[in-house]
Formats: structure tokens, sequence, C-alpha cells
């Protein structure tokens, strides 16, 4: 990510003009964290630091925080809690609205064949829709195409571990471990971790599934994603926990 | 009993809330948690805005009707600087649990009555937001608050800043004022006895301790007393609190 400047940020304060970034081409994008007040005032919501990236010519805060607030094409792990005739209604954030996901949005679904999902089970999902005054809906498609692209109701053995947003945006990083700095998953799987079996599932509403034939290596699995990130361990801390919860749990 | 310590704060104390600060200032220790925003009941629910839920609870004993005073006077202004129009039908609710409040010396008072005074009001405040502020709520600003007595003594006039409550019970008046992070008055209460003339004083002294920044603040306690100054510079303090936090958040980056 092509950012160079380190600037913290509080509500409402200011943003030097020369920050800003400018670009022949694209229009300026405002990421979370900052608004625009006509015609030509930016000012941030919250507390963070502000970053800029002059080629895409966008900008936005980086803070982190626990409630999710839904925004379009955000990949999410939400739990159905009802169906009605037409759709679920699914929970992705305790005490949050819940947000609709249609019977028919899964991969090659008629009115005939569609899942049946129990309350309780989870879906891996994309938020198709999101818009403060309507409640959240969600979709286990590519509508474009039909494709479920990875999408669609998680089976298998597995549990859900809740972390910060802000670790898990970084756990959905193509290059976490280089641009996140979170390793704990490869080397749990790799070497330090003594090759452990085992899939994830991060949503960017702070929920991780981890699945395993074995329980053992779910608790070990969610254990260190979660002290990871409740302790904001480096790549060599992470090393270290794997290797003692590792060792612990044998 | 001259309580005019450094304010003091802690983020994140609540594993489970959303944003939780805790703030100890002037003998007093508030601890508050931030839920939201999130669904609100169907009575709450306003079509265009959050509802802010504000909910006051004492040391000891149950709220009364002082809590409540206090929970409309937090309410109105907070709701002022929470950018409640992003979030329609839904709710923000704040929780703010006494856990200290600095003793009168001269009356015995046992700790059994809820017993609130408007001295308490900026610890509240404060701590709420802050509280907000950690919990990544979007607001148009922050805020910050402070008490101020003015008492007459032997015919000279006093006037204090972050008052105990002895020097409470024995002012003229009290007031509390808040300030946003653009110098514009937020909340202003008062209680007692005093002309124009003195609240406009109260007004240069509170805004002096809310609206410096730290710059200033050194300037002036090169030349002046620190106690001359009249308290912590809040706004100062406000922004390294949430600094700290965010490089700790962020330390991955």
């Amino acid at each position: 990510m092509a950012t160079n400047e380190r600037l913290f940020v509080l509500p409402g304060e200011t943003i030097d003009p020369s920050l800003i970034p400018t670009h022949k081409k694209h229009p300026l994008r405002l990421g979370p964290g900052l608004r625009h007040i006509p015609p030509s005032d930016i000012v941030p919501t919250v507390a963070g630091q502000l970053i800029t990236n002059p080629l895409k010519n966008s900008m936005w805060v980086e803070y982190n925080s626990h409630r999710y607030i839904p925004s379009q094409g955000d990949i999410i792990l939400a739990q159905i809690l009802r169906s009605t005739t037409d759709f679920y209604l699914c929970s992705i954030a305790p005490y949050s609205a819940p947000a609709t996901l249609p019977h028919l949005a899964f991969e090659s679904a008629t009115k005939k064949t569609r899942p049946q999902l129990a309350p309780g089970s989870l879906v891996y999902a994309r938020v198709s829709l999101a818009n403060r005054h309507m409640d959240p809906e969600l979709e286990c498609v590519n509508p474009s195409t039909g494709k479920a692209d990875g999408l669609g109701p998680i089976t298998g053995n597995g549990c859900v571990f809740d972390v910060s947003l802000g670790f898990a945006r970084r756990l959905l990083m193509a290059r976490s471990r280089e641009d996140g700095g979170v390793g704990v998953l490869e080397m749990l799987g790799g070497e330090e971790g003594g090759g452990l079996a085992f899939e994830t599932a991060a949503g960017r509403n702070g929920k991780v599934w981890v699945g395993s034939e074995s329980p053992r290596t779910v608790v070990i699995v969610g254990r260190a994603l979660q002290e990871t990130d409740k302790g904001g361990l480096g790549i060599e801390e992470q090393r270290r926990l794997v290797k003692r919860l590792v060792k612990e749990m044998r | 009993m001259t309580a005019t310590t450094a304010p003091e704060a802690a983020l994140g104390v609540l594993p489970r809330a959303d944003g939780s600060a805790k703030y100890s200032h002037a003998g007093y220790i508030v601890t508050a948690s931030v839920n939201g925003p999130i669904e609100a009941q169907r009575r709450d629910e306003h079509p265009y805005e959050a509802h802010v839920d504000v909910i006051v609870r004492p040391a000891a004993g149950v709220g009364g009707t002082r809590e409540r005073h206090l929970e409309s006077i937090l309410q109105s202004s907070l709701a002022q600087i929470i950018l409640v129009r992003n979030f329609p039908r839904s709710l923000i609710q704040i929780v703010l649990q006494v856990e200290h409040s600095p003793e009168n010396d001269y009356v015995n008072t046992k700790l059994v009555q809820a017993n609130l005074n408007f001295a308490i009001m900026p610890a509240l405040f404060q701590t709420a937001v802050l509280a907000l502020l950690s919990a990544g709520v979007p607001m148009k600003a922050t805020a910050t608050a402070t008490a101020v007595a003015l008492s007459h003594q032997d015919g000279s006039k006093r006037t204090i800043v972050d008052p105990s409550p002895r020097e409470v019970e024995t002012a003229q008046s009290v007031h509390v004022l808040a300030f946003t992070s653009h110098d514009e008055l937020l909340l202003a209460e008062s209680e007692g006895d005093f002309t124009v003339k003195e609240w406009d004083d109260v007004y240069e002294t509170a805004s002096k301790v809310c609206c410096q920044s730290a710059l200033q603040k050194e300037g002036i306690a090169m030349v002046l007393d620190d106690e001359d100054a009249g308290g912590p510079a809040m706004r100062h303090f406000l922004r390294s609190t949430m600094e700290s936090k965010v490089a700790a958040d962020l330390h991955w980056k």
C-alpha cells in the first residue's frame, strides 16, 4: 500500500489540505471514518490514523473497534436466526439489527431446491445491500455469474471465535503476514504448530470460524487467534505463543 | 481537601462492551461502557436518527431523580456531538457507573444513599466522551468539560476549578461547562446565585481549562505557577489518551 503519512486524528479536527491526495483522472474516494461536508471540508469522525493512498486517490481513517457496521461488499460470517417465507433472518453482530438473506441467494437455488438451514447454522456471505435506512441484505452467490465463489452454508465440525474488527481485517488481507503482521495460522499449519490440519473462515464482522476433525486443534487455533488479537502480538511473539499452546495442549 | 490531581484514563477496560473507559479526576472515579449502534426497542426508535440512551449509576444505592436529571443533561449534550443521523432507528447506549466520589470531610456522610451533585458532571461527561471514542462511534467533534465554583470569602471572590464537595457546599454558585473541539459552548448548567458578570468570568476560566491546546498551556506554565493556570489542559489530555490507544491498536502497521 502506498502510504507515507502517519497522522493521528480526532473527530472534528481539520485535515491539512496538503495531506489530501489529488489525482488527474480518479475522483477522490473517502473510506471509513471520514465525512464530507459540502462544499469542500473533509472531517474525520473517529479517532484513528489518517491514511492516504495517492495512487488510488483515496483516504481513510484506520482504527480498531468491536461493533460491526455493515457496508456493501464485505464478506461476513452470519448466523441464521430464523426463516420466513422468502428469506432467512441472520445475526451479524449481537444486538444489531438482523440482516436478511433471501432463500434464492444461494448457488443454483430454485424455489424447489433451496438450502434448508436450521436456526443457529452459519453462513459465509457477502453484504449485498447496506443502507442506513434499511436492514442489511446478504447473498451467498455472485449475482453476475451465479457461482458461489466460496460463499455458502458452513458445514463440518468447528467453532466460531470472536475477534476485534481490526484483527479480522488483517486476517482477510491478501498478504496477511506481510501487510497485516498475522502469521499464526501459517505457523499453526506449518513447522511451529507441528502441521495441524484445520480450515478457517474469517468474516469482517469480527467472527472467525475454525473447523477441524479434532476438537483439540479447534481450541488451539481459536485461542491462538484470540490471544494474538488481545495481546497485540508481533510475528516473533506469535511464534512463541504457537509453540507454547501446542506444547500445553498435547 | 484539595484534590487537584491530574486526570487519568484507561480505555477498553470492559472486554465485552463495544467501547469502555475508566476515568479518574478530582477524587471521582467513573467507568463507562458504550454499546452501539444496536437495535433499538420499538418505543425508542426514531425514523431519522439514533436514540442516545444515558444511564447513570451511583456508587451506592439505586439512582433517583438526581440521576435522571444528570442523565437528561448528558443525553442532550452527547446527542449533539454524536452523528446520530448516520444510524437511524438504532440505539447508542452509554452506561456510567460512579465508582468513587470524594468525601466531604466536614460532614459525616454515610454512603448508603445516592448523593450526586453538579461537581460530578465533568467526570461523567469526560468518561462518556472517552468511551464513545473508544467504541469508534462516529462523532462531529470531541468535547471537554469542567466544573467551576464561585465562593465569597471575607468579601473577596474566589474561582475554584474542579471544586471539592466541601467547596461545592460553601460556594455561592456552581457551574458546569463543556466545550466542543471547535471551541463552541456545548453545555452550561449553573446552580446558585450569580450575576451575569460572574458568569462571564466563569466562562473565561472554563474555556481556558477546556480549550487550551498543549502548546499554549506550556507557555503559560512557564510564566505562572501551575495553580494559577487553573486546572489541567483537558483537550491535551484527551488527545494524548486517544493517541496512545490508537498507537497500541495499530502496532502492526
